[in-house]
């Protein structure tokens, strides 16, 4: 199982692109992540998943992390998930405050 | 930046990979782990293993290793609680189901009584997610349960096989 995370900023648009495999044993590097893109000031944080194969309950609790984080004022958009990982977050109904976008 | 692929977190760090694997003693097509996250990734192998060999659909089989991985990770944070101990998974194919079975020594626990549906109208910022695991893996699969064996915490997940997987049992 593997897990890889990328963060980039580019005109206070933090993007994070997550790959593999995420669960609790892999969310610690995501939180890292969300932690540096937050200190970022950036007004933005897309969270590319196109390539994110899979995402247990941890990942949802990274998206609360880093709803916390970045601040209401941050928009956050979850783009190409995958269906199953986009079910999981709408089942937790966290598409309310976080934008689900197909790619 | 980039980081490289590990299956270590900074709350588990890495051991040696050897120290997921069963004891000698393990029946085969069964797994004895250590309850550690850090293990957990040899639940998925087993799963989608034989959920494989059970033809499973894929929406399937992605929600069946998603209930077990969530189950398993239920049992080392809140039944284990970090102290040592082992995690014992097996599993079958019948004609119309798999299953996977956990066993486990933590104190007694059903884990259905963590259980919390997500609360919908809580903003996100506030909300308290525990619990959402144990409901993800209920809402998963199409059978959920939970016995206290001898002083063993067993709980059963069941997957139904649709009638064109069906094949001679292997479980």
């Amino acid at each position: 199982m593997t897990f890889d995370v990328r963060l980039r900023v580019n005109e206070r648009v933090a993007t994070i692109e997550l790959a593999g495999e995420l669960d609790a044993s892999s969310a610690g590097r995501f939180h890292e992540t969300i932690d540096e893109a937050a200190a970022t000031g950036s007004i933005e944080l897309v969270i590319r998943a196109e390539k994110l194969a899979y995402m247990s309950s941890a990942g949802l609790r990274s998206l609360v992390f880093a709803r916390q984080k970045m601040g209401d004022d941050v928009r956050i958009a979850v783009v190409g998930a995958t269906e199953p990982v986009a079910h999981t977050i709408r089942l937790a109904g966290f598409d309310h405050s976080i934008d689900l976008i197909d790619a | 930046m980039a980081l490289d692929s590990g299956a270590a977190s900074p709350s588990s760090p890495s051991g040696a990979p050897t120290s997921c694997a069963p004891p000698a003693s393990c029946v085969p097509g069964a797994l004895r782990i250590p309850a550690r996250l850090a293990c957990l990734d040899r639940v998925a192998e087993f799963v989608l293993g034989l959920g494989a060999r059970a033809a499973l659909p894929d929406s399937s089989l992605y929600r069946l290793r998603l209930a077990a991985d969530e189950l398993a990770t239920n049992i080392v944070m809140h039944g284990y609680r970090g102290a040592t101990g082992e995690i014992s998974v097996d599993g079958g194919i019948d004609p119309d189901q798999v299953w996977v079975r956990f066993e486990d020594d933590a104190p007694a626990f059903d884990p259905r009584q963590g259980m919390r549906a997500p609360a919908l109208d809580v903003p996100l910022a506030e909300r308290q997610i525990g619990g959402l695991g144990v409901f993800l893996a209920f809402t998963a699969v199409d059978s959920f349960e939970y016995e206290l064996v001898a002083g063993r915490n067993v709980s059963t997940l069941v997957m139904r096989r649709p009638a064109r997987a069906a094949g001679p049992g292997t479980g």
